[in-house]
């Protein structure tokens, strides 16, 4: 039974995630494509719910749905050009033959290791606490997390730098 | 069928599907919503990966933080750059900023 209903959650992920993805490359309007993106986004949730990771499923929509993809819709308003959509225009065929060869080569290549040597799997994902991930960031991957932070830091403070400089009418 | 190589097939497809939309998008802005997926790809595989094998869980889990972490930050860099671009050159496609000076 729960099985089962894992398996319709999964076919039902995958079909956001599908839907959501071939949307979000393929719209005309970069609007709609950040639609799609979060479709997408809401199915690579459901997915960390399935696997047992409640926490990074709501990391997922915090971050992603929450902060990343209001970063993105800021930077589609705030550089919208007056003379439509870029991505309307028609390009010739080559442009989509090397697009299609830029994404089969790795992924066909991919696919060919993960189904050629696979590692056995679990049924049933492990099930951690939220205090051994607390305890291991400040613990065994303290330094990983100081970076991170430190990143963090360094690419909202050059954003605002980057983005301040010209205010002064200099070129 | 073997439950990682189904998680691994997903990420996979959103790898490739963001590296098709990153070589098929003119406006940088598209391209930036391709790199999101193929980030988010990645967190998957690496959350598939340790949840579902003997490997150390708690390592997976912070290690799929760490890709959301850097996402955010790669995301507001490019927004910085893209009002850069646009305030200079007016519009923010790859044609428009593809020439060097000189």
């Amino acid at each position: 039974m729960m099985e089962n209903a894992a398996k319709a959650l999964f076919a039902f992920y995958c079909l956001a995630i599908a839907v959501g993805a071939i949307g979000a490359v393929r719209a005309e309007n970069l609007v709609r494509a950040l639609v799609g993106l979060i479709l997408a986004l809401f199915g690579v949730a459901g997915m960390y719910l399935l696997l047992d990771t409640p926490l990074l499923a709501l990391m997922q929509l915090l971050i992603y749905a929450g902060a990343v993809v209001v970063l993105v819709f800021f930077a589609i308003m705030l550089t919208r050009t007056s003379d439509g959509f870029d991505e309307a225009r028609p390009r010739p065929m080559r442009a989509y033959l090397f697009a299609l060869l830029a994404a089969a080569v790795p992924g066909l290549i991919l696919a060919w290791t993960v189904t050629r040597h696979p590692v056995p799997s679990e049924a049933k994902p492990a099930a951690v606490g939220v205090a051994l991930l607390g305890k291991g960031l400040l613990e065994n991957y303290v330094l990983a997390f100081e970076l991170i932070s430190v990143v963090l830091l360094v690419a909202m403070s050059g954003a605002v730098v980057l983005a301040f400089r010209h205010k002064g009418g200099g070129k | 069928m073997n439950p990682l190589v189904l998680y691994q097939a997903v990420a996979i497809f959103l790898l490739c599907v963001g590296l098709y939309g990153l070589a098929y998008r003119k406006t940088f802005v598209g391209m930036l919503i391709c790199v999101e997926l193929m980030l988010n790809g990645a967190g998957l595989s690496i959350v598939a990966a340790a949840q579902l094998t003997a490997a150390d869980s708690a390592l997976g889990q912070l290690a799929a933080l760490l890709v959301m972490g850097l996402a955010a930050a790669e995301a507001t860099l490019v927004l910085a750059i893209l009002i850069v671009v646009a305030r200079r050159f007016g519009r923010t496609d790859q044609d428009t900023v593809a020439e060097l000076r000189g």
